[in-house]
């Protein structure tokens, strides 16, 4: 059965760095796509990416547990993994679930990869 | 299920106005569904957008307590209660016959670390325990007079 749900992830350099663009809704059954895409730049040997989160509408727990996931496994690598957050309602969950104190978060794409 | 089924801690205060009921194959692709759900129920109850989202995400984490992020041959209950001033919702996994218990542990946990904080945040009250054999969480959202329309 076909997925119901709106996602989307897509790839490109800025600058040297890789940028994920997530659009829709990363929930469970999503997220393991996103983690994917994580665990590849990780093992094509980049160690600071940028995830770009503001077209996104829903995230729950699941998805934050792959980005923290791929936080933990790129600043262990000595990189970084940014975040570009934009909708209040995407902040909230950062905020509540207190990862705004893990995470560099931006307020564009510009920013997180000149950061 | 039996009434004692949806029977939750503090429910006996709640004068029920209506109440949905959603049954559905425990599997990650349609908890989309659930959501959908939680937040028609909120628009019908008028809730405002900012508690309609929260009870979105909620509902989300709730049905992750009960089913788990894996697809599993059970399915998921859920009952969606709403009164003046608050909507309840009572999540059940059943797991198939054939599948037998799901769970060790005697009570249903919530998914994970940020899956707590998440409901800790966004809810009134809920909790978590077993019905039967089957994993069950429940969870209370009151109106804020804020979002009152």
């Amino acid at each position: 059965m076909a997925t119901e749900v709106n996602f989307e992830v897509t790839e490109s350099d800025r600058d040297g760095v890789p940028l994920l663009s997530v659009r829709g809704e990363v929930d469970v059954s999503t997220a393991p796509e996103l983690r994917e895409r994580l665990l590849a730049l990780a093992e094509g040997g980049k160690t600071t990416a940028v995830v770009d989160l503001s077209e996104v509408s829903f995230v729950d727990s699941t998805a934050l547990g792959v980005l923290v996931s791929g936080v933990k496994r790129l600043r262990s690598e000595g990189g970084d993994l940014r975040l570009v957050v934009t909708e209040p309602r995407i902040s909230k969950v950062f905020e509540i679930t207190g990862l705004t104190d893990v995470f560099k978060i931006y307020p564009s794409a510009d920013e997180a990869v000149r950061a | 299920m039996s009434d004692a089924t949806w029977a939750v801690p503090g429910n006996d205060v709640l004068h029920e106005r209506d109440h949905v009921e959603l049954s559905l194959p425990a599997r990650p692709e349609l908890l989309f569904l659930v959501r959908m759900t939680a937040a028609a129920v909120a628009s019908r109850a008028d809730f405002g957008y900012d508690q309609i989202e929260d009870l979105r995400l909620a509902i989300d984490e709730l049905a992750l307590t009960v089913s788990g992020d894996e697809a599993t041959a059970g399915r998921l209950q859920l009952l969606f209660k709403w009164t003046e001033d608050a909507i309840e919702v009572v999540g059940i996994y059943e797991p198939d016959e054939a599948e037998g218990p799901r769970r060790d542990l005697g009570v249903a946990q919530p998914a994970n670390e940020l899956s707590a904080r998440i409901l800790d945040a966004l809810v009134d009250e809920h909790g978590a325990d077993v019905v039967g054999g089957c994993p069950r969480a429940w969870l209370r959202m009151r109106r804020r007079k804020a979002s009152r329309q």
